[in-house]
């Protein structure tokens, strides 16, 4: 997608950049080209085409760096942009942190873009016409269901999108990166209004890098579905009790662990996971994976934005910290070795002996089911969390009734030695390999 | 700016942007615009003592769009190329599929423009590096405590041009400077963190002294509750909020029901509610473009349609939905210049602008009075709300407890949550102290834009609160 010409221009900017006073220089081009086709209550409603370019430049000067970017890729608003971004960085500090990686720790095998095995050349014959009846396909065949069942549907949209990125990453000492992806996605958002008038929301999704692996069928029914079984909310009081958290949503506990591995937050002493590196602090059972170079897997990436070769490694093992995400600057500001600048493709291993949601639920018993989060946030310095849930209420290992207007309370520390369950349940689809989760003993309020 | 000048910024003439929106209705669309974009800004952020990094970023391009009846096709180029542009709206135009047709108005007759609400004073960006640092020093000598002070800043000036197939044509220059803080501090072997923000749209003339003052303040203010507070047992309670920064939850649970794509869609829990009463008498909830150099204040939004003040509750009765011009076209009203978008790679939707709730008549004082046992909230970080349910949740930073009427322990890192129709209509009383926060808002439904928000002192009936 990345043309000869836009190479050159890259290429063109960099030698421009060293010879008007860059000591060192990162170009980074990304490329991308997304079609979308929206339906709503079954016509069609949106077609967008966007079509992006960016030049981003990390530029070193005088012991200075700044980062800038601009999307005019003609050579002269190009070059003039380059000079101006220069005589930016005289406003700057020098900061002796600042450099590129060394090569030998950049990726050598990202050539052609393809390597990550994510491009799938189906891609080049979508057309108009064969999106339209892709996201016709995916609207819902009927509302009987709905009717006899006693609920309205008062919204339905679908989305379906492809698109194709493609970055380039070229530095002055040598580094060469290319990274090319297609997505192919369908999405389903429906509302629905029980006979009292109170609305129920749901959203189903399916992508993949590959047109043949997405699931196109039954997009919106399973939308649908979920709306309707979420009719009829009951308080359920609160108290100490067992999560199970859906792989839909569990990401959402597992991202501020690793935010808090990341340097930035580190280098700032912002992290509840500060000066943990080779010490146990989380359950014997939490094993926690980046996994970038499983080639063919949604989330795959053979290097950082630096042009770092990422590496498949254990970032928390048995309930050790194995690895801190170090750029090279955050590096060598804390004193340690790089590695990467953030997880790539985390894997949660799997525990507990269960591997579907249904075996957890059966295996915990009672507790809350939680389906999805409705806000709150964490304290990235402590660790202690809030957040908004819904789900239901689960009892031998049955649903028996939806729950909404509920909290969970606590700190991650203790949450993840609380783990009981991880499955093998994370959908193929997710960039993030995260299963169903459950936590035993979790502080609930509603 | 004049506006010849926006058209040699952007290498176009009205005979060029005529000929592109014809393109844009040759297979039968109602309406087409352009909207073309050149924005500029420059970072700094000062951390570890220094301002050692920074950066200069350019976004330019034009969007098109056509839309036939509610629907909408969107394409956008980033050169102005004709040839490149001429592709977009041919791209745009397969919304529709047939022949071109007579060109539909899309909202009644526009009111008049009014003058510059933020004209820029000052671009000179020399100094700015030190007034980062008095700020970080000074939270440095202000408080013992601190081990970390982050400083961003931001300086933004977006020059748009619209033209659309009614042959209306409205210029806009919009500044936008915005300065935060990020303060870490240790007591023993506890850490805690506090931000604090400023955005006006300004240039490089609001970077006061004041300022300096004022951000030295914010970051520093109630870290001594912080270190004492604790988590409230949970359950559902009275909640006083206080009066700024309380808006959020103004904005995020109600404010977002009273969009009309939400109502148009039929997704809204307003829908069909024009001229019901929606919550207590007394209430009167507005969004406002007109305020002068505010964060969410717009000389025209980015439709073209002038910036205007919008009263969405008046005395408890829902009078008014946020409309662009397609869900005015669809309810057969004026749009209310509410449409936004977050560059011209987006389509505009309905979006808020500073959003409040006018003064009440209670002496705030007198509301935390009432409460036997509650919290009292003054300090957000992020909120979150499911627009077809009405369920919120909030997270609060900083608040108190509420025992027998008077404010007692800190409290912190707590969500309160509820359903925002409930809680509107749970309303026991307002403040007469309305005030309009001036942090850096940004909202985020499904593109960013920067707002503000604003409230009194409220008391709210009972809400769930998440605690130990």
């Amino acid at each position: 997608m990345i043309t000869p010409e836009e190479i050159l221009l890259v290429e063109n900017a960099l030698s421009f950049a060293l010879s008007n006073g860059a000591d060192s220089a990162r170009l980074t081009l990304n490329k991308s080209l997304l079609d979308l086709v929206a339906m709503r209550d079954g016509e069609l409603d949106r077609v967008t085409h966007s079509l992006d370019r960016s030049l981003q430049l990390a530029l070193f000067a005088g012991g200075r760096f700044g980062t800038f970017s601009i999307n005019r890729l003609d050579r002269e608003a190009l070059e003039d942009f380059v000079l101006k971004a220069l005589g930016t960085l005289k406003l700057l500090a020098p900061d002796p942190m600042r450099s590129l990686p060394e090569p030998g720790r950049t990726a050598k095998d990202a050539v052609t873009g393809l390597e990550a095995g994510l491009y799938d050349p189906v891609y080049e014959g979508m057309t108009p016409e064969k999106r339209l009846e892709i996201a016709a396909r995916s609207a819902l065949r009927s509302r009987r269901t709905a009717l006899e069942k006693g609920f309205t549907i008062v919204s339905e949209e679908e989305e379906y999108s492809d698109s194709i990125f493609d970055t380039l990453v070229i530095d002055s000492l040598g580094t060469r990166c290319r990274h090319t992806e297609t997505s192919f996605e369908i999405a389903a958002d429906i509302t629905v209004q029980d006979p009292s008038g109170a609305r129920y929301n749901a959203v189903w999704w399916d992508a993949s890098p590959r047109l043949e692996d997405v699931d196109f069928d039954g997009c919106a029914e399973k939308a649908v579905g979920k709306a309707a079984e979420a009719i009829g909310p009951l308080p359920c009081g609160g108290g100490r009790m067992a999560v199970v958290v859906d792989t839909e949503c569990a990401s959402k506990l597992v991202t501020p662990i690793l935010n808090a591995l990341g340097g930035f937050a580190l280098q700032q002493k912002n992290s509840f996971l500060a000066s943990t590196l080779g010490r146990k602090v989380l359950g014997d059972n939490v094993t926690i994976l980046d996994r970038p170079r499983s080639a063919g897997r949604p989330g795959s990436r053979f290097f950082d934005s630096e042009g770092v070769a990422t590496a498949e490694t254990p970032v928390i093992e048995g309930g050790v910290v194995k690895e801190y995400f170090l750029s090279t600057w955050t590096a060598k500001k804390l004193a340690m070795d790089p590695t990467v600048e953030d997880c790539t493709r985390p894997c949660i291993a799997p525990t507990g002996g269960c591997g579907t949601l249904e075996e957890i639920l059966a295996d915990v018993g009672e507790g809350i089911l939680i389906t999805g989060f409705n806000g709150g946030n964490s304290n990235s310095s402590t660790g202690e969390y809030s957040f908004g849930i819904e789900g239901f209420l689960f009892k031998d290992g049955r649903r028996v009734q939806p729950v909404r207007e509920m909290v969970m309370t606590g700190d991650f520390l203790t949450l993840w030695n609380n783990l009981t369950h991880a499955g093998s349940d994370a959908r193929p689809c997710s960039t993030r390999q995260i299963p169903t989760l459950a936590f035993k003993n979790v502080e609930i309020s509603g | 700016m004049p506006r010849s000048s926006y058209f040699e910024l952007f290498g176009v003439t009205e005979e060029t942007l005529g000929r592109l929106v014809a393109e844009g209705l040759s297979r039968g669309g109602d309406y087409s615009d352009l909207y073309f974009e050149n924005t500029s800004y420059l970072t700094l952020l000062l951390r570890d003592g220094q301002v050692s990094s920074g950066g200069r970023h350019v976004d330019f391009g034009v969007g098109i769009r056509v839309l036939k009846g509610d629907k909408t096709g969107y394409a956008y180029s980033e050169t102005t190329s004709f040839r490149d542009m001429l592709s977009a709206a041919r791209a745009a135009s397969a919304i529709a599929d047939g022949q071109a047709g007579p060109v539909l108005s899309y909202g009644a007759p526009l009111p008049p423009a009014s003058p510059d609400r933020y004209p820029i004073l000052s671009e000179d960006a020399e100094g700015l590096t030190d007034f980062m640092g008095r700020i970080e020093k000074g939270i440095f000598a202000r408080e013992q405590r601190t081990v970390k002070v982050m400083v961003s800043l931001t300086l933004e000036k977006s020059d748009i041009l619209m033209y659309n197939s009614l042959h209306e044509t409205a210029c806009d220059t919009r500044p936008m400077a915005t300065v935060a803080v990020t303060a870490i501090f240790a007591q023993g072997d506890k850490i805690e963190n506090t931000t604090f923000s400023r955005s006006r749209r300004m240039g490089t003339e609001m970077f006061s002294e004041e300022l300096v003052a004022e951000m030295i303040e914010g970051a520093v203010k109630g870290i001594d509750e912080r270190f004492e507070a604790r988590r409230p047992k949970g359950g559902k309670m009275s909640v006083v909020m206080g009066a700024g920064a309380s808006g959020i939850l103004l904005h995020e649970a109600m404010g977002h029901a009273f969009e009309a794509d939400f109502a148009r869609k039929g997704q809204s829990i307003f829908t069909g509610k024009i001229g019901r009463q929606v919550c207590p008498s007394g209430i009167t909830i507005v969004d406002d473009g007109t305020i002068p150099f505010d964060r969410g204040s717009l000389n025209f939004d980015d439709e073209g349609v002038p910036g205007q003040r919008t009263v969405m509750v008046e005395d408890g009765v829902l009078r008014s939905f946020l409309h662009d011009r397609v869900s005015a076209r669809h309810f057969g009203v004026a749009p209310t210049g509410n449409g936004r978008r977050e560059s011209f790679r987006y389509m505009p939707i309905p979006r808020m602008r500073s959003t409040y709730m006018e003064s009440g008549s209670a002496d705030p004082a007198s509301l935390i009075a009432e409460v036997r046992q509650g919290i009292y909230v003054d300090n957000f970080s992020n909120g979150q709300v499911k627009i077809g349910e009405g369920d919120f949740t909030f997270y609060v930073k900083s608040g108190f407890l509420i025992e027998n009427g008077r404010l007692t322990s800190p409290i912190k890192d707590i969500n309160i949550i509820g359903n925002g129709p409930a809680a509107l209509a749970d309303i026991r009383g307002v403040g007469n102290d309305l005030l309009i926060d001036g942090s850096a808002w940004t909202c985020g439904k499904e593109q960013s834009a920067p707002v503000s928000c604003g409230i009194p002192t409220v008391l709210i009936g009972s809400l769930t609160v998440g605690g130990e």
